[in-house]
């Protein structure tokens, strides 16, 4: 019996095959017991957590830039377009991914939590201690909360910064940007002073090489 | 003793020069510098190179990596430099005896590089101490690293000399 079969005799959660990869998608609520029996099951036993990460689902499906045809230049740039509501999810807006392995049964699976509007979930750590930094990297890129964690601080960005830069309405540019100031004798944090810019290129040749034959004859001709 | 001459030039003719305590503790200062460690990014494998076997800048007296900053004279920034370095780099800086000099290595620690649009990235080293050599590149070769390198020891033999031109 394969993992997934294994999983859907769970019971828990929606159990999804991709690619060979097994997912199982559940809520914050049940988060925890379904951690402890994706442990502790004999013919599942995923007994390390390689990864946990954030997803911000704002914007999905939005297109930031669009370009109206070629560039007439050799290079330029898209423009930058304020960013439309009209996203294609409807899902939640936060999610947090796990990669588990079971050494026992060399198998991997993927465990994709939803989380609510309070955007918190109960903390991992106390059945797989290694996502303690992972939480911590998770809580100081998007502002998840991680109840029960021991430790939860910021991990990467500075000392005070304020702001959770892996949001998708966070600004690229960020809000400050440092100097040292010799008055005060320290770094010392200015508004920023940049704007921000796409870095996207146009296409430079509008032709058909990146287009399905289909496609072609109704849009591109 | 004469810009441009070498040293042996001078002496082994004679067997003695004559010349100025400025022009000498300049000599002996641009001759043996002792940069300090600091690698931030991939440019400090450029730094290796430079100081390893095929460029070998100990040949003009530079490669004696401290890790200290009170051991040293010369701070070569390679690298990207964050938002939360920031107060280090500046600390290590001052930590250096007079007079520091200081070489900007790479893309990134002249302005920013490839990471100026970042929420966390000093948008060049010069926003936090004075440089005196900027280094291009990204990273720039061990070549460019040790052009770098000699323009700056001639910055600092003949600064007493560039700053008498200058009044």
């Amino acid at each position: 019996m394969n993992i997934a079969d294994e999983l859907r005799e769970l019971g828990q959660g929606i159990v999804s095959e991709s690619l060979g990869q097994v997912s199982l998608q559940i809520s914050a609520e049940e988060v925890l017991s379904v951690a402890k029996s994706l442990k502790t099951n004999p013919a599942i036993k995923m007994n390390m957590l390689l990864d946990l990460c954030g997803v911000d689902y704002l914007y999905y499906g939005v297109e930031s830039w669009q370009t109206e045809g070629a560039c007439h230049q050799s290079y330029c740039r898209a423009r930058a377009e304020p960013l439309s509501e009209n996203s294609v999810w409807t899902g939640a807006r936060f999610q947090v991914v796990c990669h588990l392995l079971s050494i026992t049964h060399n198998q991997r699976m993927r465990l994709k939590v939803d989380l609510d509007d309070s955007v918190s979930m109960p903390s991992l750590s106390g059945v797989w201690p290694s996502s303690v930094w992972y939480e911590r990297e998770a809580f100081d890129l998007f502002g998840i909360q991680f109840k029960q964690h021991p430790d939860l601080r910021r991990i990467l960005t500075d000392y005070g910064f304020v702001g959770f830069p892996m949001r998708k309405d966070f600004p690229l540019v960020g809000r400050v940007e440092m100097r040292y100031d010799s008055q005060s004798a320290q770094c010392v944090y200015d508004p920023v002073s940049i704007e921000y810019q796409s870095h996207v290129p146009r296409m430079i040749r509008n032709d058909h090489r990146y287009v399905d034959v289909g496609e072609e004859s109704g849009e591109r001709a | 003793m004469a810009k441009g001459l070498d040293v042996n030039d001078i002496i082994v003719p004679k067997g003695y020069t004559v010349t100025s305590l400025d022009d000498l503790v300049s000599w002996a200062r641009g001759s043996s510098m002792w940069p300090v460690s600091f690698g931030l990014a991939c440019c400090a494998v450029e730094m290796m190179h430079a100081a390893a076997s095929k460029h070998d800048i100990d040949r003009f007296g530079w490669g004696l990596y401290r890790g200290s900053p009170r051991q040293s004279d010369v701070i070569i920034v390679a690298g990207t430099l964050c938002n939360k370095m920031a107060g280090a780099f500046r600390q290590t800086y001052d930590s250096m005896p007079q007079p520091t000099w200081v070489i900007s290595m790479g893309s990134c620690a002249n302005g920013g590089g490839y990471y100026h649009y970042s929420y966390s990235v000093v948008r060049g080293c010069d926003r936090i101490i004075p440089v005196d050599v900027y280094v291009p590149g990204c990273p720039p070769t061990a070549q460019a690293l040790v052009y770098g390198i000699m323009q700056l020891m001639m910055k600092v033999k003949y600064a007493k000399q560039w700053e008498r031109d200058r009044l």
